[in-house]
């Protein structure tokens, strides 16, 4: 589904990804952790195409691909309804038909009675519900997540997430879920991969999800554990 | 939005208080000075009510308008365009970024010199320097826009694979749509200050032609018509179509209270 071989990538003088190998097969839920510049988001950015890397290659199986950004990125000019719908009209619906298949989506992640509401008007949380039902409304085939719940409160992250799993488990979609959090990673996904700079990727073991995770709080947490 | 009308109330008492002020003081300056240096208020809407009453009025404004409408078309496409193409391409900007400082920076009233001197006297000339003096600041403006979309949005409209046309309708020109509508309102009062210019140097008709002509023959009460009519384009532009157009282009905005 996702190869990369020996991918490194560079911008001017920092080198980000160095030799990088892995692979995520089909309909796989993988986390993507590691510390702020470890190369999580470049990661995702080379499986979009937008980026090329320095040398390796990036082979991602055909089909179409949703992108939750760390911020909405929602178009201000436009309402919700329009924003999820654009990227289906760039798939070639008319502006009906990809309209209808937004406001869908818009229910479907509670934003139902908010389709003609601008992103000025909308919340941080429902502007990131807008953007999250824009990734799934083209029906991607792979689905990338970066940190898509960075900038928002524990109460409101952990009601999307619900939302986030529900969906996911719908449907039949490859997901790279990019966080910094492990515990978020932990929940969603089959696989889970640490970024470590100057060290690359390392697989971690998720026999026993709580052990890994009461490891990572007390790393988190540090002296305060005492 | 209640909140909002008393506000919004004050502000337009305090600005009609203003309107007030200016006549008042107006009108206690024209008691102590002499009539063909500064006409009264009444004298001048004496000359007004004459002035539209007859058809010299519309006739001059007509071709006033004219002039105007076409230069601004003409320099205001012009900037847009170019704007746009430097904005897109840096190569461009710099090509174009000497006209720019030119253009910018030779007076106004030496461009409507060479224009009479290049197109002799009339519409053309007119035309021509509404069009040139127009120019660089709807470039400016556009520029500014162009090089100000927020590259988080092409990045989205790239990961989805917006075609041209889309990125077009949905993040280039509603990117720059305000820019725009303010390089078009700065431009619409420049362009009013060329073609009375123009049309006091170099031009047989007009509006400033009139201006030009009351002046010469010391009908300072009919000067200050020709004034107030002026005040009355720019506030037509400015009022009836300049502002809906911005507050159209920029209704998706957060209401200031």
């Amino acid at each position: 589904m996702i190869v990369f071989d020996r991918v490194s990538k560079s911008f001017g003088a920092l080198r980000v990804l160095s030799d990088l190998s892995f692979h995520i097969g089909g309909n796989q839920i993988v986390g993507v952790v590691g510390p702020s510049g470890s190369g999580k988001t470049t990661i995702l950015k080379l499986i979009t195409g937008i980026l090329a890397p320095d040398e390796g290659t990036v082979t991602v199986a055909e089909g179409v691909v949703g992108y939750v950004f760390q911020e909405p990125r929602l178009l201000p000019w436009r309402t919700a309804l329009d924003n999820v719908a654009a990227p289906l009209r760039a798939q070639g619906k008319t502006r009906e038909e990809a309209r209808a298949a937004a406001g869908r989506w818009l229910e479907r992640v509670e934003l139902g009675g908010f389709e003609h509401y601008h992103p000025a008007e909308l919340s941080g949380g429902m502007a990131q519900r807008v953007s999250i039902a824009r990734a799934f409304a083209v029906e991607p085939r792979v689905l990338l997540m970066d940190e898509p719940f960075g900038n928002v409160d524990a109460t409101l992250k952990s009601s999307l997430m619900d939302i986030l799993e529900s969906i996911i488990q719908e449907r039949q979609t490859t997901v790279v879920y990019v966080t910094h959090e492990l515990i978020e990673a932990l929940r969603l996904a089959d696989r889970v991969v640490e970024l470590v700079p100057g060290q690359g990727l390392r697989e971690l073991d998720l026999s026993d999800r709580g052990a890994v995770a009461r490891e990572w709080l007390a790393g988190a947490l540090g002296d305060l554990v005492l | 939005m209640s909140s909002t009308t008393p506000n919004r109330r004050k502000r337009l008492l305090f600005a009609a208080g203003g309107v007030v002020a200016i006549l008042v003081v107006w009108q206690l300056l024209s008691l102590v000075v002499s009539p063909v240096i500064l006409a009264s208020p009444v004298d001048t809407a004496v000359a007004l009510a004459g002035l539209a009453w007859g058809s010299k009025l519309w006739i001059e404004l007509l071709i006033t308008l004219k002039r105007l409408a076409i230069g601004l078309a003409i320099g205001v496409a012009a900037g847009w365009v170019l704007g746009i193409a430097a904005g897109v391409e840096p190569r461009v900007r710099s090509f174009l970024e000497p006209l720019r400082w030119v253009v910018m920076t030779i007076p106004a009233v030496i461009i409507a010199l060479l224009a009479m001197l290049w197109l002799g006297v009339g519409d053309l000339a007119v035309i021509f320097v509404v069009a040139v003096i127009v120019f660089p600041t709807m470039y400016v403006n556009t520029l500014s826009g162009a090089t100000s979309i927020d590259r988080r949005l092409t990045e989205m409209g790239r990961v989805y694979r917006f075609p041209r046309r889309l990125m077009l309708t949905e993040v280039y020109l509603p990117g720059i749509a305000s820019p725009t509508v303010a390089g078009l309102t700065l431009a619409a009062g420049i362009g009013v200050r060329a073609v009375v210019l123009a049309e006091v140097l170099g031009a047989l008709s007009g509006v400033g032609h009139a201006f030009s002509r009351a002046m010469s023959y010391l009908e300072t009460a009919e000067l200050f018509a020709w004034i107030v009519v002026l005040l009355a384009l720019l506030a037509a532009i400015e009022f009836g179509v300049l502002r809906r157009l911005r507050r159209r282009v920029t209704r998706w905005r957060k209401a200031d209270s």
